[in-house]
């Protein structure tokens, strides 16, 4: 059996077992739009690509997974010759604290490809988020990450890592909603070519995802 | 006064001691009483005495012999002889024990003759017995009668067991020294606490005073039936549920939210830009951000979603548990109640021919 046969398998299995023990699961394709910079101003990339996000959540608890495949090209003025693609995987678990607000744990792995065109990034995501209904069925977010332990597949290391988020989702019609996230993404990565002395190599990426999303 | 004046309140005078069943007359079959009524009728007193009396020796029917001592004690009245008229009335009502004269239509004299005779008699008139209907145990049989001279009053319901009141039980209403109106209460119950069996029985008062003694009697009927059963509640009268939810009026809230959540990624964004690598693109927040507005407007515009109203899910649950409460006692009640009898009580008409003792 294939992975994407053995996948429908399971989402089918999944969309009927969740109603009935409680968790409401959200699934649906994304578009999505990205910058990204690294180590200089004049190194940076601009694209789209397509994704993926599911969610579910029992009573307090929620989880939330989101995979993009990028094609990122050198941005108007860019330094870059070359693109590259890049596959993001973020993952989240929440605890809610109150109607409004949870705090959260997850990871973020994001690989480029070629390799060696951009810094693969793999970390730890600490943080909370805010959630407030504006209206039936519309609900913003906000949300703060602090990213622990980076690794980068080019070395180095980052003190200071956050991701900042703001989601929206709306019901659009029964079980059909809209959904847009906005990522932004600053990790401080340092390195040390050579033993030569800490240089800054920074990362910073901002990310669109435009979507909807089906209710299980 | 004139001669004619005088002749004129004479005749009104007379006229008040006309008794008050003049149309009892053409009910009488004895030719002597109905004479003795036409002499009445005309005034000529002496001639209603000896007629009235030469009657009295004929054969009369029980009526007929009433109405010649009501006309003996009417024609007494009109002559003074209030002594003879007393004694005529007590004939009357030793005869008819429930002849009442209407005060307003018969002379003071002649009232006041019979109301002594009625004294002077001992009687028990005016058995009253209401139709009811009640929950065995829960209410009683209002039992009315009039006993004119001090007396032993024993009370008893005879009969039952089903038909004609024979060969069923004797049970004592009440026994005890009354004089006047009396009102009596009858639970129709055995001493086992159970209803009386259902069927016909007679309602006997007896009075007892020395020598003599008088009794009436009313024959009622009994039956027995099921108690009707109280239904569920659904609601309580006065009280109405309230709705769970409640409408928040419109505001400016959600793109208040709106601005402030973009707002926050913006500010964290141009905040945490570095540097060394310069702006960073908007293009994504303009997306999401734009989108985020558009939406609070679009629901600052729309009617707001309903949310719980606290208080009135409160008052609802408390609503909710007083009428299972009262349910509960309700089906209690009814429980109780299948296992009670609804006793009905029903005053049958004398049989003819019956009368006092």
């Amino acid at each position: 059996m294939s992975r994407a046969a053995a996948g429908v398998a399971l989402f089918v299995l999944a969309s009927r077992a969740a109603p009935a023990q409680g968790v409401a699961v959200t699934v649906g394709p994304q578009f999505v739009l990205a910058s990204y910079r690294e180590v200089a101003s004049g190194l940076r990339y601009q694209g789209s690509g397509f994704g993926g996000a599911a969610s579910a959540r029992y009573r307090k608890l929620s989880a939330e997974v989101g995979v993009v495949r990028l094609t990122l090209d050198p941005a108007t003025g860019s330094a870059a010759t070359n693109g590259f693609t890049a596959t993001e995987v973020d993952a989240w678990v929440a605890y809610d604290l109150a109607t409004y607000a949870s705090v959260e744990a997850g990871v973020i792995r994001r690989t480029a490809d070629p390799e060696f065109d951009a810094q693969s990034v793999g970390a730890v995501r600490i943080g909370a988020r805010s959630f407030y209904e504006i209206g039936p069925g519309a609900t913003v977010l906000f949300r703060a990450n602090y990213l622990a332990a980076p690794k980068f597949s080019g070395g180095g290391h980052a003190r200071f890592s956050v991701d900042l988020g703001l989601g929206l989702d709306v019901r659009l019609a029964g079980r059909l909603h809209g959904t847009a996230g906005y990522t932004f993404q600053r990790i401080s990565r340092k390195t040390n070519p050579g033993g030569t002395g800490e240089i800054d190599a920074a990362i910073q990426e901002t990310v669109a995802r435009v979507g909807i999303a089906l209710a299980l | 006064m004139s001669r004619l004046t005088r002749h004129l309140c004479a005749l009104v005078l007379l006229a008040g001691f006309a008794p008050p069943a003049a149309g009892r007359a053409q009910a009488v079959q004895n030719a002597t009483l109905r004479r003795a009524q036409q002499a009445y009728d005309n005034l000529e007193y002496r001639q209603v005495v000896s007629l009235a009396r030469a009657a009295l020796r004929e054969r009369l029917t029980g009526a007929e012999r009433a109405r010649a001592y009501e006309l003996l004690g009417f024609t007494y009245g009109a002559l003074d002889s209030i002594l003879k008229a007393v004694d005529a009335f007590k004939q009357v009502v030793l005869i008819d024990p429930e002849r009442q004269l209407d005060p307003n239509r018969v002379s003071p004299k002649a009232y006041s003759a019979f109301d002594v005779a009625l004294r002077q008699v001992l009687l028990v008139r005016q058995l009253r017995i209401d139709s009811t209907s009640f929950v065995g145990g829960r209410g009683a049989v209002p039992i009315r009668f009039t006993v004119t001279q001090p007396a032993r009053v024993v009370t008893r319901a005879i009969g039952g067991g089903g038909g004609g009141g024979a060969g069923g039980g004797n049970y004592v209403i009440d026994s005890g020294a009354w004089n006047g109106q009396v009102n009596l209460s009858w639970p129709a119950r055995l001493a086992s606490g159970d209803p009386v069996p259902a069927g016909n029985y007679t309602v006997v008062v007896e009075a007892r005073l020395g020598q003599n003694a008088f009794s009436a009697s009313q024959p009622i009927r009994v039956s027995h039936g099921s108690v009707d059963t109280l239904p569920s509640l659904t609601s309580l009268p006065g009280y109405q549920y309230l709705p769970e939810t409640e409408v928040p009026p419109q505001s400016w809230r959600p793109l208040g939210l709106a601005f402030l959540y973009t707002g926050g990624a913006l500010v964290g964004t141009l905040g945490l830009e570095s540097s060394s690598l310069g702006s960073s693109s908007k293009r994504e927040l303009a997306v999401v951000g734009g989108a985020a507005l558009v939406t609070g407007f679009v629901m600052t515009l729309r009617k707001p979603a309903p949310r719980p109203a606290a208080a009135n899910i409160l008052y609802n649950r408390l609503l909710r548990d007083q009428i299972a409460r009262r349910n509960q006692d309700i089906a209690k009640e009814n429980v109780a109640r299948r296992q009670q009898v609804q006793l009905t009580l029903v005053p049958l008409p004398k049989p003819s021919g019956a009368g006092p003792r």
